[in-house]
């Protein structure tokens, strides 16, 4: 990577967007998922498209209303909808009814191993890969996030008033533990090494605990909600949007508590409202409410490079294909950017 | 709040079990032709709703943690408002219809917490159906029916054809005591014209300039100590801007929970600025309101609609902010 800080302001197009492919779709970029070396994204039409090197993209009309959220199972995009569809599409463009629940959102989905979740209101749906119907898992209140561990043995769902973690036990029975904390939890995620869980809050704060004894702790002083965030690594970084600065907190050694963030500040003073990690690098890439995306060193702020200009539109997804080859970006405007990272 | 121009105006439509609230919901979306209209209802609301786009809600109300004990909002709301934002068409409105037996003030509240429903979206009237038949009745045994009429920019008495004309005013009085900012429209089948309902934009604070309160109710007669009033105060000397935010913001952080609804054009000593602020319970929205008229009087205004507010002592602590 390269320092490009000095001359981004007079540059008209990066780089990434002289060789990459820019739409102006017109419709909100709701959700993404990247599959090998694929990126598919959700739009707020009920549209899905599929980026992939070489070719040009697909567009597939899958729901009637917004995608509100999408995931992958094995070479399959799930996404569910605003009217009430859970639904699995094949890269060809193959659609499959999962399930359909009227009136109710499909808020979140979720997949590991070949089993399926999806949560519709207050109610959590488990798909076993060899049964057809669900299992429900019920909950008090509304589901805001929910996300399996790394082995697929736990499942987390944030809702009001802190968060449920659901796991079977050796009879195949599901089992629940309750970790509260007052107020709304939005989405969830375990670190990568399961030590830690970690959800972003109505105000603007992450509340963390430390799962093997449930010490519990706040990471705040966020100017806005937070988002969007993402661990980097191994657990070595907790990078966070919420702020003007894209902000990472350190999760080696003892974790985060009492030491200070990394801050990575960007110009002009607007917020950070996506975040994607770039593991091998140690590095991220943050989108901006104006619609600029930079990519950073976590350890080295001087290193910076602008992948995107500005559009106008907030930041709504980054994502990176799984070969680390390309990259996606899309905003609320529905101005998108499709491009390689590296130079030929 | 920013970007006014693209900001959605959010209608909420409360008002006790039968009061007339589908009736109205209904008339809104027959007669509003090549409007786009998003309506979130409650699961276990009256049905029978004719629109494309209708949404269930759960109204589930959650505490928010800023230290702030009476700051509760719709958590739904935030979900389904910012889901609606994400669609290819372009809403014109959305109403919001309430459960009978709802509070009115987390829906309101919802409005000032969260940033990104204020940034796309605007609450613009909160419209109370009541009954004329049942209200009086229901006021005493309801605190809901009661602080549904507290927190109404609009009070639709309904059904006045079943009620005769000296009860109607006795109704009309017991709405007026307990909430004196509120536009009363007496219909039958809520047939008032839609232009009174939708687009008014009561929250905005350039509207409490425009549609100014009866400032000049007050008759306290002791109440049951429960009961929702309301009490205005009235100054032609100016006030000082530093000991009336002190009293001010230690009278909603310590009896915000009983204040419900405050609004006030404030006269502040050297400053040629008018000062308007409104507040649901602890939440303030205030600002600058341009220069005073010069043909007319200046004066301070205050509105409270509360319980409890003769405990107070407002009168003596609104005297105490007079410049001397």
């Amino acid at each position: 990577m390269t320092t490009d800080l000095n001359q981004f302001p007079q540059l008209d197009k990066t780089k990434f967007e002289q060789r990459g492919i820019q739409l102006e779709i017109g419709v909100p970029v709701t959700c993404t998922v990247s599959i090998g070396n694929n990126i598919a994204a959700g739009f707020g039409d009920g549209t899905i498209r599929i980026f992939s090197s070489g070719e040009k993209h697909k567009t597939l009309k899958v729901h009637k209303g917004v995608i509100l959220c999408m995931a992958k199972d094995g070479d399959n995009i799930l996404t569910g909808g605003d009217d009430g569809y859970f639904l699995k599409i094949s890269l060809n463009g193959e659609i499959n009814e999962i399930t359909n629940f009227g009136s109710r959102w499909v808020d979140h989905v979720a997949a590991h191993n070949g089993n399926l979740v999806c949560s519709s209101g207050k109610v959590v749906y488990y798909w076993d890969k060899n049964k057809k119907e669900p299992k429900s898992l019920n909950h008090d209140s509304t589901i805001g996030g929910l996300v399996f561990d790394a082995k697929g043995r736990r499942l987390a769902v944030s809702r009001y008033g802190g968060v449920t973690i659901w796991k079977k036990d050796y009879s195949n029975k599901w089992k629940s533990t309750k970790l509260d904390w007052k107020g709304s939890h939005n989405k969830v995620s375990f670190s990568p090494d399961g030590k830690y869980l970690v959800t972003s809050m109505q105000e603007n704060v992450l509340r963390c605990w430390r799962l093997k004894d449930k010490l519990d702790f706040a990471m705040s002083g966020y100017g806005s909600k937070v988002k969007s965030f993402a661990f980097i690594g191994d657990t070595s970084y907790l990078a966070t949007s919420g702020s003007t600065d894209a902000i990472c907190w350190p999760f080696d050694g003892e974790g985060p508590m009492g030491r200070k963030p990394i801050c990575l500040p960007y110009i002009g003073n607007k917020q950070v409202t996506f975040i994607e990690p770039f593991p091998d690098e140690k590095a991220i890439f943050a989108g901006l409410s104006d619609g600029s995306v930079f990519l950073s060193q976590i350890e080295n702020e001087n290193n910076t490079i602008i992948i995107r200009s500005f559009t106008g539109s907030e930041v709504s997804a980054i994502a990176m294909t799984d070969d680390k080859s390309s990259i996606f970006i899309g905003d609320m405007n529905g101005n998108t950017l499709w491009t390689s990272i590296w130079d030929q | 709040m920013t970007e006014t121009n693209k900001q959605v105006p959010v209608t909420v439509l409360t008002g006790f079990l039968g009061a007339g609230k589908t009736t109205l919901l209904n008339r809104i979306l027959t007669e509003q032709h090549g409007q786009k209209y998003a309506v979130i209802v409650n699961e276990f609301g009256e049905q029978g709703i004719d629109n494309d786009l209708v949404v269930d809600a759960d109204e589930e109300v959650f505490e928010m943690n800023n230290g702030c004990i009476c700051c509760t909002v719709r958590g739904d709301l935030i979900r389904i408002l910012s889901g609606l934002m994400k669609r290819a068409d372009k809403l014109d409105a959305i109403i919001v219809e309430t459960t009978g037996l709802a509070d009115p003030a987390p829906v309101a509240q919802t409005f000032f917490v969260d940033q990104d429903v204020a940034n796309k979206t605007k609450l613009d009237a909160i419209v109370t159906v009541a009954d004329a038949v049942h209200l009086s009745s229901q006021i005493e045994d309801h605190h809901e029916a009661e602080e549904q009429i507290a927190f109404g920019d609009v009070i639709l008495l309904n059904k006045i054809d079943l009620v005769k004309d000296e009860n109607i005013e006795v109704v009309t009085k017991r709405i007026r005591k307990i909430n004196p900012f509120a536009k009363i429209i007496k219909t039958t089948k809520c047939g008032a014209p839609l232009k009174e309902i939708l687009n008014l934009d009561a929250f905005n604070l350039k509207r409490i300039l425009e549609v100014e309160p009866d400032f000049l109710v007050s008759d306290h007669d002791h109440e049951h100590d429960d009961d929702v009033t309301s009490l205005s105060f009235v100054s032609d000397t100016p006030l000082d801007m530093e000991k009336f935010q002190n009293w001010f913001e230690k009278l909603l952080q310590t009896k915000g929970q009983d204040i419900m609804r405050t609004k006030g054009i404030l006269d502040f000593k050297g400053e040629n600025d008018r000062y308007v602020f409104q507040g649901v319970h602890m939440l303030m929205d205030a600002s600058p309101m341009g220069k005073w008229p010069e043909n007319k009087e200046r004066s301070s205004r205050l509105v409270f609609i509360g319980r409890n507010l003769d405990t107070m002592n407002l009168k003596e602590g609104f005297e105490a902010c007079k410049s001397e």
